[in-house]
């Protein structure tokens, strides 16, 4: 379980509070308004924004003192995903040690990637980068996966591929997801509840 | 900060290379048994000379930024310009010649019957402030149009292709593209060249043409050299310390961290230019091209009258191999204890630590703003009657190189690492890689700023003699020194083969590295 | 790359050997870089005297005569020397009061007489007039004063008083024959000086490129052009008020655990064989007098000395130094 214990952090001016239980395997999309603290909360999660006060704790375990390399989270950005120097099929592999080669296929074959990978990431499409940050993330061995936007640059169509492979890959897994969306479409495809912030 | 091991190898380094320097001035201290002589500071001729210092340094730095400004703009908005890689080559060249090549280049051009000098009329003279300015220009101005060009080439084309869209006028282009581009680093570029010529030594002493021409550095040189008036050098080195530091400290402070983008692969949307600007740009960039190659052309005939025998050959090809191996490893000492030292600075500028950040990027800067002069002599005066010198002196000749070409190692590597960061922090962080994965995707990205770099300081460190001078023994020899030592025994002709065989070796490994960095 | 290494480590190793292989006595020698250079006397010194010593000389260079100075300043009675060699007549003085220096013992009868030499610690080995040399392809009519050559506008390059010893015997000539005028003719110079250098060489050098019309080297300059290159257009100026010597000297440190060997290359560096080396080596006059030289030599000016106490020119020497500061800015 994810404990998200009075927990407070400082954006610019605005101070933000979170308080929320998060259940082992539940996948739970965050809604709110832009500012309201999505993202920031990810990233505190994750480890790259320190707390003012509260506390963060996985199955008992108090990771919010952390260092970010020993947290059991795995996580998507906005942006800046790739390293734009190796190209796609390198940077899939980073961080999934745990997997072979041919798992990585696999899953670019369903995500409509697996073209993509000998290219560098400049040559893709926004869409088609944002599924690369995708399948890596999904595929590490990390419990607690952290997700910001990660459909918003893709169509339609790809959206629901995409939505889908992840709910398949989570359910089989057993993670535990937290995904920033602006879509009821994606609350409907994946998510066990929706967090809506004020 | 203080934890992770990375960190405390770097912290580790600054601390050696801040003792080192605590060594020398130790060194004179203890051996004067007196501080510094105060006394000076009042004195008419003490001031003279720091007005002096200070105003051959501002205007080299200015004149060599301001012209490297056009010039910088024709390579970029006139890609297929002809030999552009061998002009950035030779820029490179030029900032790294060693001096006295570059100063019997300037005599043969601009001396009394130069080739030069009937078409600049009666009252040139090279000697003075003009000849001081025209060879830090020389040596400064090439490497600040290599910094401004990248600074322009890291303009991300989409900034061109959103220009275009927004149907910007060549004023907002400038403006809101060209300008910010330049702005954060010619600062930069400009108190780097400032620190570099006020600290200048031997174009001073060569070119400066009189008593009037005395910068702090030479000043130093003659109250240690001659009068070995401790009390009286260490007055000097203190200002010089103080004035090139606080100089640095409000450079680096002012400095934002450098607006680059992520590499972009493909610059098809620079706008075009028109014929008549073409032209402009073509008549800017060959007479550059001349004005850099002309005192390397004036060598030739020198060269051409040496007495060539075997001796001679022989003698330079094994001064050549030392100076080639002392370099290669002052410059992958360098490297690496640059690199190690970017760690701490790094991960205190992602915690936004912007003073610790700042302390941090002083101390391991420092031997760039430190006189040169003190450091060798201080520690030869405290290691001289402690251990072997004569057999030692060569591993001394490698640590003090090492120490005076870091900064260059880390002024050309931090910029590179930081944009880094700032672009992938978060990203290798969260991927939890480890440090072999880690090293692996960073190498790849700062390998072409590395092995300029390590060129650049190969050269600078092949090309000492100060140092040698005081810590080199005589079954050993340098070619620089060698050069010295012909030219001191009327082999003046043999000092231009020998001038000329260094600067062949220099231009072969400038385009090595080139076509190193191409494959990259 | 690979090969390149082997060389240079084989190098490395194969210079130190030179050094470790000594099985016999050793007699340290502080000198200067030109002396021991390839082209300079030291190698052929060295040889000569090793043959009959059944001891290895080992010389230590320094950059130059000062910087000798300087090390046995620091390193004081820790001095791994037995002989110094290199200092000049100026810089002896300085020498003398680090305590160091021995009484050299030797019989200096067959010296030349107008050397008079009569100190008792330190032997001169060469000696040389400073001089102005000109290039006669281009000056008919050269300076026969040094005032004709200070009011003339000839150009002309001198060295740094500050860190040259030529430089340093420039300005004692020029005190001694402007005495209290002296400001006022280094302005004057100065009008028409086209540099001042650090050092010989870089003057010298310069002048080769044609830089200047004069440039202030010694007498005996014109005869390194004469037997090396074959080379007659450079000549010295010889000027009515006589010139500055410059004699260079070598002394036994007191401190030396070899006293007999050290004396014994004092005795040699006087000895007609080792005087027959060093003009054509060092290119500067031979100290004793019957010194067999080549032809070319004798086609040298020989200069009367201008009236100076050389004693008087060190203890003025800070002072004046400070004179030529403010009155040679241009």
């Amino acid at each position: 379980m994810l404990d998200i214990q009075q927990l407070q952090i400082q954006l610019g001016d605005n101070q933000l509070n979170y308080h929320q239980q998060i259940n082992s395997g539940e996948i739970v999309t965050l809604q709110g308004v832009s500012g309201v603290g999505k993202s920031s909360l990810l990233l505190c999660i994750a480890g790259f924004i320190k707390p003012v006060s509260g506390q963060i704790s996985w199955n008992d375990t108090l990771i919010s003192t952390l260092a970010i390399e020993r947290r059991p989270v795995a996580m998507l950005f906005q942006e800046n995903n790739l390293f734009e120097h190796i190209n796609v099929l390198k940077n899939a592999r980073l961080g999934t040690a745990n997997i072979d080669d041919d798992a990585i296929f696999a899953a670019a074959e369903e995500l409509q990637i697996a073209e993509q990978m000998q290219k560098m990431p400049l040559q893709l499409s926004g869409g088609q980068r944002q599924r690369v940050g995708l399948l890596r993330t999904l595929l590490r061995p990390e419990p607690l996966i952290l997700l910001d936007e990660p459909f918003a640059e893709l169509d339609n169509q790809t959206r629901s591929i995409a939505a889908n492979w992840v709910n398949k890959i989570a359910r089989a897994e057993n993670k535990t997801v937290l995904l920033v969306t602006h879509q009821m479409e994606d609350v409907e495809t994946l998510a066990d509840r929706n967090w809506l912030m004020e | 900060m203080f934890t992770k091991p990375s960190n405390i190898i770097g912290l580790f380094f600054i601390l050696l290379i801040s003792s080192i320097t605590a060594l020398a001035f130790q060194g004179l201290i203890g051996f004067s048994q007196r501080g510094a002589d105060l006394a000076l500071l009042e004195d008419s001729y003490f001031h003279s000379i720091l007005l002096f210092s200070i105003k051959q340094a501002l205007l080299s730095a200015l004149l060599s930024t301001v012209l490297a400004w056009p010039i910088a703009r024709a390579i970029y908005y006139y890609p297929n310009i002809f030999l552009k890689q061998t002009f950035l080559s030779l820029s490179l060249l030029c900032f790294v010649l060693p001096t006295l090549v570059l100063i019997t280049g300037f005599v043969s051009l601009l001396g009394l019957s130069g080739f030069i000098t009937p078409f600049l009329g009666e009252d040139w003279s090279l000697y003075g402030l003009q000849g001081i300015l025209l060879a830090h220009v020389y040596m400064n101005l090439p490497f600040a149009v290599r910094a401004m060009h990248l600074q322009l080439q890291s303009i991300p084309d989409s900034s061109w292709i959103l220009a275009r869209q927004l149907k910007f006028s060549r004023w907002q282009r400038f403006r809101l593209i060209e300008l910010p581009s330049l702005s954060a680093n010619a600062s930069l570029i400009f108190g780097f060249i400032t620190i570099l010529c006020f600290n200048s030594f031997a174009v001073v002493l060569a070119l400066g043409g009189g008593p009037q021409s005395t910068t702090l550095e030479v000043a130093i040189y003659q109250a240690l050299k001659y009068d070995f008036n401790i009390p009286e050098a260490l007055t000097l080195a203190w200002s010089q310390f103080a004035i090139a530091g606080v100089f640095f400290l409000l450079l680096y402070r002012s400095s934002s961290v450098p607006w680059l983008s992520k590499d972009s692969t493909e610059n098809i949307w620079i706008p075009n230019i028109g014929k008549a600007t073409k032209g402009i740009y073509l008549l800017i960039y060959t007479g550059t091209f001349v004005f850099m190659l002309m005192p390397l052309l004036a060598l030739l005939p020198g060269v051409l009258a040496a007495n060539y025998s075997v001796d001679l050959i022989v003698d330079v090809m094994e001064a050549l191999s030392l100076t080639l191996l002392l370099g290669v490893l002052s410059a992958v000492l360098a490297m690496l204890i640059a690199y190690c030292i970017m760690l701490p600075i790094r991960s205190a500028v992602q915690r936004r630590q912007r003073r610790l950040q700042n302390t941090l990027q002083w101390l391991a800067n420092h031997t760039l703003i430190a006189p040169a002069m003190v450091l060798s002599v201080g520690l030869y005066i405290l290691f001289l009657p402690l251990i072997d010198l004569d057999q030692l002196g060569i591993i001394f000749v490698l640590i003090l190189n090492t120490l005076l070409v870091l900064p260059f190692a880390i002024q050309q590597i931090r910029a590179r690492v930081l944009q880094y960061d700032s672009d992938y922090a978060l990203l290798y962080q969260s991927l939890k890689l480890n440090l072999q994965q880690r090293i692996a995707i960073e190498w790849a990205y700062i390998r072409p700023v590395m092995l300029s770099t390590f060129a650049l300081v190969l050269l600078i460190a092949m090309g000492d003699v100060a140092i040698f001078s005081i810590f080199g023994n005589d079954q050993l020899k340098t070619l620089p020194w060698l050069i010295y030592q012909y030219a001191g025994s009327y082999r003046i002709h043999e000092a231009s083969f020998a001038s000329a065989i260094l600067l062949l070796v220099y231009f072969i490994i400038l385009l090595k590295i080139e076509r190193a960095k191409q494959h990259a | 790359m690979n090969k390149l290494l082997t060389l240079c480590l084989a190098t490395l190793i194969s210079s130190h050997s030179v050094v470790a292989s000594a099985a016999t006595d050793t007699l340290t020698v502080y000198t200067y870089d030109s002396f021991v250079s390839k082209y300079g006397p030291g190698p052929k010194i060295k040889a000569a005297f090793e043959k009959d010593c059944n001891c290895e000389v080992n010389f230590i260079a320094a950059e130059d005569g000062v910087s000798i100075l300087n090390r046995l300043k620091i390193e004081g009675v820790k001095a791994k020397a037995d002989v110094i060699l290199g200092l000049d007549n100026a810089l002896m003085f300085d020498a003398k009061e680090t305590g160091l220096i021995a009484d050299h013992q030797q019989d200096l009868s067959a010296l030349n007489p107008t050397l008079s030499w009569t100190d008792s610690q330190f032997v001169p080995y060469d000696y040389g007039y400073f001089a102005f040399i000109y290039d006669s392809t281009k000056i008919a009519q050269p300076a026969t004063s040094l005032r004709q050559l200070v009011d003339s506008d000839a150009k002309v390059i001198y060295q740094d008083p500050r860190t040259s010893t030529p430089g340093q015997g420039f300005m004692f000539w020029m005190n001694a024959v402007y005495g209290d005028q002296t400001n006022a003719a280094w302005k004057q110079l100065a009008s028409h000086t086209v540099t001042v250098s650090k050092g010989w060489w870089e003057a010298y050098s310069m002048f080769l490129e044609g830089g200047a019309d004069y440039v202030l080297s010694y007498t005996t300059s014109p005869a390194y052009h004469m037997i090396v290159e074959s080379e007659s257009k450079y000549k010295a100026a010889q000027f009515s008020e006589g010139h500055v010597s410059q004699i260079e000297v070598a002394a036994a440190l007191n401190t030396s655990s070899q006293p007999a060997l050290a004396q014994a290359f004092l005795k040699f560096l006087i000895s007609a064989e080792a005087q027959a080396i060093l003009p054509v080596t060092n290119w500067m006059l031979p100290v004793r007098k019957d010194t067999a030289l080549p032809d070319q030599f004798s086609q040298l000016i020989t200069p009367k000395l201008v009236e100076l106490s050389i004693e008087t020119a060190v203890a003025e020497r800070k002072n004046w130094i400070k004179d030529w500061r403010s009155s040679a800015a241009k």
